[in-house]
């Protein structure tokens, strides 16, 4: 990636306003002090081996601290104890909406188990959303408008917020998880953490870590598309996913 | 000009008058603050939340006071991710920006989720001028454009438009047909604007939180449009107040738990996307352009004062309109411009030099509610009283000013106190009845008895009583 | 359970009276010198020395609140000088009360010495029923009432100076009273000074959902900490007739029945 060029002249002169305003005429010499910026990376790596801990000692609680906050802001909750139950799970609902446009992300989960073939037996052969070799920014964006299910993984869940995390990338296309009126995600029990704070430290470690690389795009999905803009009332799917399935694939 | 300026006074009574706009603010700010109340109590002991609100307002103050160093942090770190970062000085410089850059991609429609910054800017009329379709797609939004409105609330912008009214828009517009049912309503948007997402070349979003360590734009929405609009055009730009930085990947967590709270009594809204950046080369979709239009727009009259800085704290919740209770009788097009409520009534005239809203420091009873709510503990009151020195030499009327300059004389000594209300009960003997005033012409009085009766002057103050017997009464 | 006034033959651990003097308001000293009086009755009657220094006119609130910063300063100065000394200052007004203990020391930002002025007055001034419940630590002072009451909290006194508990207490322990709370108790009633002039068409529809709420409990009478409430409550359920009356809290705290 290329760092694009030092912005215009504008920048300094912003900026010098905005020392004028605050009574200097300096750039600050040191940073100020904030101490979430200030951890180094052995800190860092010492806090995120703390969470570790603390998640793999909590995962059932967890799940079902997930499961609850997850129901009561709309999602349907299904605990399965392995992915080819997840597999059997995603057909039935493919086979529940009578879908014929599924598609999915290319992604860990799918090679844990079989999710195609009960997929075809439903008759919702899953399309593969991706724009690599054949396929064109147009046809992709026009498959996943087509589509009546979308399936993915996650790259974290969070208990505390129902939060289903999302980060596009290779294999991953944003649209999956957007365009289709139904939507399934299939969280590893292994993902789950507990709370922002641990989502937010694993982001910062990464972000130390691949030295300032940062995902272009993340994605916190808590539950149905929602509206309440005509008359405060409450109705989903207005953008995207009106209904939406966490799968919490084993038990501890 | 000077209607413009303080034009508060009669919009307000216009919207008082209003019955339908009475019952519809009646049962929507009630529906926000039971939520919101519920949402934080049911959560957090009243500590907890106090040390939250403390510390996203400590974070907030001490980032304005570095302002000069996150925002160049937020523009290296932003153009590390290979995004571009805009410098505006003001709403014109704000459009040429966006503008250049449509042009530049050739441009032919705009698909926009919220951004209040947009609204600030008069975005949308700058670009039909230039030929090129803006649309808003939250649907709160796209009703009030289609309207032709202006916002009436910082997160329900149509919160005043019943269902048949919205049935008549589209049926105008879209040429569908009649319906009462809300969630037919919301099916004919998400079919009309689909359209819109496939087709659009460039995606407009504003910015709630913009991360200076990792320079990332954080998206805090409900319905989806968000996502779409930063997703699928090619080219993407945020817009945001200069104000919108906060330091740390890691603070974002605090504010994820305050703003939805504080907003819809949500714990946490349905989307909250992370924009870091345009795609990268091996994503499968995503812009391939991503712009940061940083805008200062009269932010700078706020900054650089010691007290009023502090309302650049606000996170945009809404909370403070919700249990003001002059909004609640008023509503948001009473205030003028983009932002109504008591924030509202600090920046509006702040921000815009007293050329808007002079009168709007006034339009608050001070009674406090609002500073209660903040989530980052803005004291709007006392700014209010801050600015209402410059409103008053703006906006005070004759009769005001003399009232105020015979006041002081009168409250200089206890005996011309004492001479004055001599004088006014004399004047008030052809007025009063039965120790009430029911009707006057006197300007403020006659303001006053509209509605209520004033009562007469005691013919004898506390001061006579005391001195005449009450001061060597025994219990 | 309620704290009792102080009975004659209780042993004090002093021997001295508490000494307050009373800032009586310029509302009350001009339009409503009753509501002194009942002041001074229920002061007295729980052996308080009280005092009225007679040079008092206005603590500066009208002038502040209206963006009049010099005439206000002028106004305040004046009440330092006179509520200079050591006494109790008692001000039966939550608004006037945060006038001093609050806004002071915003009128007089960066004047050090006048503000160790007013953070000296600050320490001994309190809010009427906050003086009765926190210094004199009584909830029952003795009157009589017959009838329901709902209590309105006057936004300052709310917010300011976080009275909630203290008046509602108060009003419990009336011989007679019952009290009834209504519906948004904590809602302004759209006074506000200046405000209730300048915009009264927004400030009357504030109040008419005040005086809904009031009415709905069925009470006698609404009673409050301020009499600016008072005289706006009051003077639109007497332009409508109605049959509940506004009081100040100390009106009720000097019943002796009816």
């Amino acid at each position: 990636m290329t760092t694009q060029p030092e912005a215009s002249p504008a920048k300094e002169a912003f900026l010098q306003r905005i020392r004028q305003a605050l009574g200097r005429a300096e750039p600050a010499t040191s940073p100020p002090d904030h101490p979430p910026l200030k951890t180094n990376l052995v800190r860092q790596e010492e806090k995120l081996r703390t969470i570790r801990a603390k998640v793999e000692a909590r995962r059932e609680r967890n799940a079902e601290r997930l499961a609850e906050n997850a129901t009561k802001v709309g999602w349907h909750v299904h605990r399965v104890e392995t992915h080819d139950e997840a597999a059997a799970a995603v057909a039935a609902i493919a086979a529940g909406l009578h879908a014929r446009n599924v598609v999915r992300t290319a992604e860990d989960c799918f090679r844990q188990a079989d999710y195609d073939g009960p997929l075809r037996r439903a008759r919702a052969a899953p399309i593969i959303l991706a724009s690599g070799r054949n396929r064109s920014r147009d046809s992709l964006k026009a498959t996943a408008f087509d589509a009546d299910l979308g399936v993915t993984g996650v790259s974290w869940a969070i208990a505390e917020t129902a939060s289903c995390v999302i980060v596009p990338r290779r294999g991953v296309a944003r649209l999956a998880s957007l365009a289709p009126p139904v939507y399934v995600a299939i969280v590893g029990i292994e993902q789950i953490l507990e709370t922002l704070d641990d989502y937010f430290a694993t982001v910062r470690l990464e972000h130390m870590k691949g030295r300032g690389h940062v995902a272009a795009y993340a994605n916190f999905i808590s539950g149905p598309s929602r509206t309440a803009d005509i008359e405060q009332t409450l109705t989903v799917g207005v953008h995207g996913p009106g209904v939406v399935h966490m799968l919490i694939v084993g038990r501890e | 000009m000077a209607a413009k300026a303080a034009a508060f006074k009669r919009s307000s009574a216009v919207a008082v008058r209003n019955p339908k706009l009475q019952q519809t603010l009646h049962h929507v700010v009630r529906h926000f603050t039971e939520a919101r109340d519920a949402a934080v109590a049911s959560e957090f002991p009243p500590e907890t939340w106090e040390q939250m609100r403390e510390r996203a307002s400590s974070i907030k103050l001490q980032t304005l006071l570095n302002l000069d160093f996150y925002l160049d942090m937020v523009d290296r770190n932003v153009r590390r991710n290979g995004g571009h970062v805009h410098f505006a000085a003001d709403a014109a410089e704000a459009n040429r920006i966006v503008l250049d850059i449509a042009k530049r991609n050739a441009v032919k429609r705009v698909i926009k989720s919220k951004s209040m910054v947009s609204e600030e800017m008069r975005l949308n009329p700058t670009l039909e001028a230039e030929g090129i379709v803006p649309v808003e797609t939250d649907l709160g939004e796209y009703i009030i454009q289609l309207a032709k409105e202006t916002p009436f609330h910082i997160i329900a912008p149509a919160m005043h438009k019943t269902r048949q009214d919205v049935s008549r828009l589209f049926q105008d517009w879209l040429r569908s047909a009649p319906t009462d049912d809300i969630k037919t309503l919301c099916a004919i948007a998400r079919n009309a604007l689909r359209q819109q997402f496939a087709t659009a070349d460039m995606g407009v979003s504003g910015a709630n939180f913009v991360v200076a360590e990792t320079g990332t734009v954080v998206l805090v929405t409900n319905e989806g449009n968000g996502r779409m609009t930063t997703s699928v055009p090619r080219v993407h730009v945020a817009l945001a107040g200069m104000e919108r930085v906060i330091p740390a990947i890691e603070d974002v967590a605090l504010f994820l738990r305050l703003l939805p709270r504080s907003a819809t009594g949500q714990r946490i809204t349905s989307y909250n996307s992370f924009i870091s950046g345009p795609r990268r080369a091996s994503d499968e979709d995503g812009p391939e352009e991503f712009h940061l239009v940083l805008v200062d727009n009269g932010r700078l009259n706020l900054l650089k004062d010691e007290r009023l800085r502090e309302a650049l704290k606000c996170i945009r919740c809404g909370a403070c309109l919700n249990v003001c209770p002059v909004y609640q009788k008023t509503g948001g097009h009473a205030y003028g411009w983009v932002y109504p409520g008591p924030i509202g009534a600090i920046v509006t005239p702040a921000m815009n030099g007293f050329a808007r809203g002079a009168d709007l420091p006034f339009a608050s009873t001070l009674c406090g509610a609002c500073k209660d709510v903040c989530p980052v503990k803005i004291d709007i009151p006392k700014l209010l009283l801050d600015l209402r020195p410059e409103a008053a030499r703006r906006t005070g009327t004759w009769a005001e000013r003399l009232l105020m300059r015979r006041w002081v004389d009168m409250m200089r000594a206890r005996e011309s106190l004492e001479r004055s209300s001599r004088l006014a009960r004399l004047m008030q003997r052809p007025l009063s009845r039965e120790g009430v005033i029911r009707r006057s012409r006197l300007p403020l009085l006659a303001a006053w008895t509209q509605a209520r009766d004033f009562p007469a002057v005691a013919e004898k103050s506390f001061a006579r009583r005391w001195r005449d017997g009450l001061s060597r009464a025994e219990p | 359970m309620a704290r009792h006034r102080p009975r004659s033959g209780r042993s004090q651990p002093s021997p001295r009276r508490v000494k307050a003097a009373l800032c009586v308001t310029c509302l009350i000293d001009q339009f409503f010198p009753h509501v002194g009086e009942a002041a001074v009755k229920v002061l007295r009657r729980l052996d308080v020395d009280v005092s009225f220094p007679e040079q008092q006119t206005c603590c500066g609130q009208i002038a502040f609140n209206g963006g009049y910063r010099a005439e206000a300063t002028a106004v305040a100065r004046r009440f330092l000088d006179i509520f200079a000394g050591d006494d109790y200052v008692v001000v039966p007004s939550g608004s006037c009360a945060s006038m001093i203990k609050v806004f002071y020391a915003e009128l007089f930002q960066g004047d050090e010495a006048t503000l160790e002025r007013v953070r000296q007055l600050v320490a001994r001034t309190y809010e009427f029923t906050e003086f009765l419940t926190e210094v004199l630590e009584v909830d029952d002072v003795g009157a009589k009432f017959s009838g329901s009451v709902t209590y309105h909290d006057g936004c300052h006194a709310l917010r300011e100076l976080r009275i909630k508990q203290g008046p509602r207490a108060l009003v419990a322990a009336v011989e007679g009273a019952e009290l009834r709370e209504m519906e948004a108790s904590e809602a302004c009633c759209g006074f506000g000074g200046l405000f209730s002039v300048k915009f009264p068409e927004v400030s009357g529809a504030i109040l008419d959902e005040k005086l809904r709420h009031v009415e709905a409990t069925g009470a006698r009478a609404v009673v409050t900490t301020d009499c600016g409430c008072v005289m706006h409550m009051a003077g639109a359920m007497r332009r409508r007739a109605l049959d509940t009356r506004a009081l100040h809290i100390a009106e009720l705290l000097a019943g002796e029945g009816g």
